[in-house]
């Protein structure tokens, strides 16, 4: 059996996220800007592949064959691997994925990957059709089902199951909020809620609130992955990928299982870390698939940081922030971020890069990082995507 | 002087302006697509599965059996366990009880604007392993609880296509 080589992340980069005044392409551009001032040795030229992102471009931007069209505004003209990757939520890691893969078995020596979704369109029921039809659509899509809902039922499973509390939910967008506060390409970066203002915001799907539900989001993030022996060409803190697993479980809502128990992320972060050769205790930090509040604390549980029924308790006693037992969503999540489908994966990922480069503000950076893990879920908790990384020795 | 693009918003940019309160109507005069479908693609010159949709005219919830016994949801042309083709229609149990519901109060897709706030939830069919999803209606979303009956309703849409839900049958 062959070895595979070694994989780098070299850089990354945002747009501003949030209500953009922007289309599709022109934020793809901006991202282009964006990554190509974050890497200053890496020009055009060098880039052999393209993995894109985009979850819904056919329905948010009426525009199928998204990969060429990104590789134009990009500015890139991919001549090994050029590809578009779809997991709904989860397809901007699907991108990173995908470019691990190829560089790893020597197919592309450097590759980007990009994330972009515009989801803000003038007629927010055409936004949510879009969001229904991530779901079984002819099945589950005419009863009205969309992310909200779903996720409201985990929420009522938890609380009946294990007691856990709307405060609880709170801590986990007040804590998200705060850190999106300390990132000026966020959503909510200048917007303050504490936990009471949170509880008072309006219901969305009872018992979850505005404040527990990530936001339609405009926005596109890039990184840049190379082959292990080139990294240092581009930077002086490569970060190395280290593990990778998915673990798809159901799709129609019927075949869901238990609402609380999501063994599909505890399937993937084993696989993951096991090829790592870590355990979710050696992790300083994560960037987990915070769509909704209840999530972080289903993930908690499914990730191995706390028994089943206590990741209420995990948050509200400070273990998941700056100081406990390893820092969650530093970058400020969904929640505090926005999420835009297709571009946070990546923007995942140029947290973790910037938290081993030591680029982030004082406020929200983890101090002496080794090991990060990524969680990304798409479409209701059906599919759990996790990459583990670790910081250059 | 030659006008410039207007440029990319600086990091500390103001807030993004909050959306338009109100949708616009569709940009075109069309149906509104209630069940997600744009056209109707129940009958046998659409789908395999027409006769569930002809057994829910009927006022029958049915799904698909295999010779080695697998039911699965949703209905198939091939088994997902066994891979059998030989699929048989079988009737679903018409009650069940709630296992988890909410409620949609906003964020509704075109066509359910008018329903809001309505609700949905899984329910666990009488006798059987299967769980289904859909909407409940009968009780307020403030009334209703998990562990409460429900029984199953099939109703027809003007256009002629035929769906099913739940209506709730006590406390």
């Amino acid at each position: 059996m062959t070895e595979n080589r070694e994989v780098a992340l070299v850089g990354g980069a945002t747009t501003k996220f949030g209500v953009r005044a922007a289309t599709w392409p022109e934020l793809c551009q901006e991202a282009g800007a964006a990554i190509f001032q974050a890497i200053p040795k890496l020009s055009a030229g060098d880039v052999d592949s393209l993995f894109l992102g985009a979850a819904e471009p056919e329905r948010f931007a009426f525009q199928s064959h998204v990969a060429p069209l990104a590789a134009e505004q990009l500015g890139i003209t991919p001549h090994r691997i050029i590809q578009r990757t779809e997991l709904a939520c989860a397809s901007g890691q699907s991108a990173i994925r995908s470019a691990y893969a190829a560089i790893a078995s020597g197919l592309s020596d450097v590759a980007i990957a990009v994330g972009v979704e515009k989801m803000n369109l003038p007629s927010m029921a055409e936004a949510n059709t879009s969001m229904a039809c991530v779901m079984d659509r002819p099945w589950d899509g005419p009863h009205g089902a969309t992310a909200p809902p779903f996720f409201a039922m985990v929420a009522q499973r938890h609380m009946l199951e294990y007691g856990t509390t709307e405060e609880q939910l709170a801590a986990v967008s007040e804590k998200n909020h705060r850190f999106a506060n300390t990132n000026p390409t966020s959503q909510f970066f200048e917007k303050k809620f504490d936990r009471e203002k949170l509880m008072r915001l309006p219901l969305v799907a009872p018992p979850l609130r505005l404040g527990d539900c990530s936001s339609m989001t405009d926005g596109a993030a890039a990184v840049v992955l190379t082959r292990g022996d080139w990294a240092r060409r581009f930077t002086d803190t490569p970060v190395f990928v280290r593990g990778t697993g998915q673990y798809s479980h159901f799709h129609n809502l019927a075949n869901a299982g238990s609402l609380t128990d999501w063994v599909g992320l505890t399937h993937a972060a084993r696989e993951a870390l096991g090829r790592a050769g870590i355990t979710i205790q050696d992790v300083d930090f994560a960037e987990v698939h915070d769509c909704f509040t209840i999530s972080e604390i289903v993930e908690y549980e499914a990730l191995g940081l706390c028994p089943p029924g206590h990741g209420g308790r995990f948050v509200l006693d400070g273990r998941s922030d700056l100081g406990g037992d390893i820092v969650v969503n530093p970058r400020g999540g969904l929640l505090g971020c926005g999420h835009p489908l297709g571009a946070t994966g990546v923007a995942q990922a140029v947290e973790v890069y910037q938290q081993f480069a030591r680029t982030v503000p004082a406020a929200r950076q983890v101090p002496d990082p080794a090991w990060a893990l990524v969680h990304n879920l798409s479409g209701s908790a059906n599919v759990h995507s996790v990459m583990v990384y670790q910081g250059a020795a | 002087m030659t006008d410039t693009v207007p440029p990319r918003p600086k990091p500390v940019a103001r807030a993004a302006p909050a959306p338009p309160a109100a949708s616009p109507p569709p940009p075109v005069d069309q149906r509104l697509p209630f069940l997600l479908d744009f056209y109707p693609l129940q009958d046998a010159k659409q789908t395999r599965l027409s006769p569930f949709f002809d057994a829910l005219k009927k006022g029958r919830l049915t799904t698909t059996r295999c010779p080695s016994g697998h039911v699965t949801w949703p209905p198939r042309v091939v088994c997902p366990q066994c891979h059998s083709e030989a699929l048989l229609w079988v009737d679903l149990p018409g009650r069940g009880r709630i296992y988890a519901f909410s409620a949609v109060l906003a964020g509704a897709p075109l066509g359910f604007e008018s329903e809001l706030p309505f609700v949905v939830g899984l329910v666990d069919l009488e006798g059987t392993g299967i769980r289904l999803f859909g909407r409940i209606v009968g009780t307020p979303w403030t009334e209703c609880r998990v562990g409460q009956s429900v029984e199953v309703e099939t109703y027809e849409l003007e256009d002629g296509r035929a769906f099913y839900r739940f209506r709730t049958t006590g406390r």
